[in-house]
């Protein structure tokens, strides 16, 4: 295909990417710098870096990334793990009981995550299935407080993040000679040394790219603790994007909520660079 | 592989495997039957599993008012659609192109839905479910029409300028959605197209671009070439071979790219919140019967979870082959 041609077919796309990716980017770090209020959306007021000083100065901002950088974490390797472990499982069983399964441990991945999120609420409810387990069990009423609160946004991350990790690796077990593993039974090797040393390493480059994935997806982390958080604002449970959303949307600093974003991206595209680069020379010498 | 015939470790093994997978669905199966609950008999203090099931609550979120002959109603909606899900399944059948078949189903399938408040008095959640599907729709022709383009150029080029553009598409992929929505969210008040379908519309198809082309794009390098080589060769031009010639072939890679932009755009829950201010999709409107402070708003809430999961799974139910595909394609290839 001549350039021509590839231009001809590229350029609405280009044209959405360019205008709706590309320039919002831009005109996010312009807005950064402007002292803007939902009153004076029309005529901004240049402030220069005063939102970035104000952002590095607030305690509740510190509160968010604090709350992030441990949701990550914590819900990155726990639902990496757990994927991995399902997935070896599964590959253990007869392929015709593995469809059913794979069926139920999609369910949450496939939901709405907002609608998940109220599902898994429901549980926790005061008439609710878990709530009455815990009363029984621990003698208390389950309330929701800030604590309780982080503790079911883990529990939710685990019950609908793990379907992706697992999926990946369910597959990636699939391509795996079977003569490896048979050549390393006649060896002698027990299971464990089984994934020990074959099906780590055979997972390597998934582990990497479930782990990025993850990563990001845990950051930008958003509609679960915007629903457990709905009932009683506590400003502790709050993670990133959610503290950029009250700046931006409830307290009304467009401004100040611009540079947050803008501090994420920068983070992001600095965790992310290596990658890019390393994606950069596979797709040259593929071409 | 050869299996595990020690029966405890087996015995192990599907404990576990069934463990998680009571985890998994346990949230549906609970919400679901609080959902056929009043609220008396939602808030018990212990759980009841056996209980006279109630539609009330369903009825209460869709309906103004019970029409006069439910059944009737609910047989005639049941059968339109099910002939309408019976001819997109076969559109290869027909003797014109698929994506037309599809159009036509689109089309006829909406203007049902739309004519729907004029016989039942409904509530807006009914209003909220249609913005839904004219969002979602929306953002999956125009999203589907350029992605194909796009995809089919990225996988045919050779020169640089692809690869830039393939790399700097996962670097903004990769970003979320908020660096953009904010931004969006003032053009959207400068403009005035705040609160509009097709704010949301044009938006969600650029957000959605990046997966959309990367996708796209490994389906048609596993077409051959040679396929519109031979074509151009019989002279038709690259446009022409690229409508008439790989288009038809590329349907499976098609549907299910859709698959993943419809679900996308049916869970954005960020951009439609912040964008809306009245003209909610289901998800923004969900997530106001997340608090209520009188006893009946579990019930509801978990009704209104019900309704916007079920066209969800049906439709995955419709095209699960499709999905996993998908998602081991994408997703082991990188």
């Amino acid at each position: 295909m001549n350039r021509r041609a590839f231009y001809m077919f590229m350029s609405p796309s280009l044209l959405v990417m360019l205008a709706l990716m590309v320039f919002p980017l831009l005109t996010s770090a312009w807005l950064s710098t402007q002292y803007m209020t939902f009153r004076n959306i029309n005529e901004p007021e240049f402030v220069g870096l005063a939102n970035y000083v104000e952002v590095f100065g607030d305690q509740k901002f510190w509160n968010a990334f604090t709350f992030t950088m441990t949701y990550i974490a914590i819900a990155v390797p726990m639902i990496i793990f757990t994927g991995f472990l399902i997935a070896v499982l599964l590959d253990q069983v007869s392929k015709r009981i593995r469809g059913a399964y794979l069926a139920a441990f999609l369910m949450p991945f496939i939901v709405v995550p907002v609608v998940g999120t109220l599902m898994v609420k429901q549980l926790f409810e005061s008439g609710g299935l878990v709530a009455w387990l815990f009363r029984e069990i621990i003698g208390s009423r389950f309330i929701f407080t800030e604590q309780s609160v982080k503790g079911l946004i883990l529990v939710h991350a685990l019950w609908a993040a793990t379907p992706f990790p697992l999926i990946v690796f369910f597959a990636g077990l699939q391509t795996l000679p079977q003569e490896l593993i048979e050549a390393s039974m006649i060896d002698g090797a027990t299971r464990l040394r089984q994934i020990r040393y074959i099906m780590i390493p055979h997972l390597r480059s998934l582990f990497v790219f479930v782990g990025l994935i993850s990563i990001m997806d845990a950051y930008r982390v958003f509609d679960s603790v915007f629903v457990l958080t709905e009932q009683n604002p506590i400003f502790k449970a709050e993670v990133m994007m959610l503290y950029t959303f009250r700046t931006a949307m409830s307290v009304q600093r467009l401004g100040k909520a611009n540079a947050m974003s803008v501090i994420t991206v920068v983070m992001i595209l600095v965790v992310l660079a290596p990658f890019l680069a390393r994606a950069y020379k596979e797709q040259t010498e593929e071409r | 592989m050869k299996r595990i015939d020690n029966r405890y470790a087996l015995a192990v093994i599907y404990l576990l495997l069934t463990a998680y997978a009571i985890f998994s669905v346990i949230p549906f199966f609970w919400t679901t039957i609080q959902s056929f609950k009043t609220p008396r008999q939602a808030n018990s203090r212990v759980p009841l599993f056996i209980f006279e099931p109630t539609a009330d609550n369903y009825t209460d979120l869709w309906l103004k008012a019970i029409p006069d002959d439910p059944f009737f109603v609910a047989i005639v909606l049941v059968a339109i659609f099910g002939v309408l899900v019976l001819i997109a399944i076969n559109a290869r059948r027909f003797p014109v192109a698929r994506g037309y078949v599809y159009l036509a189903v689109l089309a006829l399938g909406f203007a049902v839905l739309w004519s729907i408040p004029g016989y039942i008095r409904t509530q807006t959640f009914y209003d909220y479910f249609l913005n839904t599907i004219i969002v979602t729709a929306g953002t999956i022709c125009i999203s589907i029409s350029i992605g194909c383009m796009a995809g089919y150029g990225l996988a045919r080029y050779s020169g640089i300028a692809g690869v830039i553009i393939l790399v700097a598409a996962l670097g903004f992929r990769s970003l979320p959605g908020m660096s953009y929505i904010l931004p969006y969210w003032w053009f959207g008040q400068r403009s005035g197209l705040y609160d509009t379908h097709i704010l949301l519309i044009i938006t969600l198809v650029a957000i959605n671009q990046p997966f959309t082309i990367w996708m796209l794009r490994s389906f048609f390098m596993n077409i051959p070439k040679e396929i519109e080589e031979s074509a151009m060769v019989d002279g038709a031009n690259r446009l022409t071979a690229f409508t008439s010639v790989i288009i038809p072939i590329m349907w499976p890679g098609i549907i299910s790219t859709a698959l993943f932009t419809l679900l996308l755009a049916y869970s954005d829950f960020l951009l439609v919140r912040i964008l809306t201010q009245s003209n909610w999709t289901l998800t923004v409107a969900i997530s106001k019967y997340a608090a209520g402070e009188d006893p009946g708003h579990i019930t509801l809430a978990a009704a209104a979870a019900v309704s916007a999961a079920v066209p969800i799974i049906i439709i995955v139910f419709i095209f699960q082959g499709q999905l996993v595909k998908g998602l081991t394609a994408g997703a082991v290839k990188g």
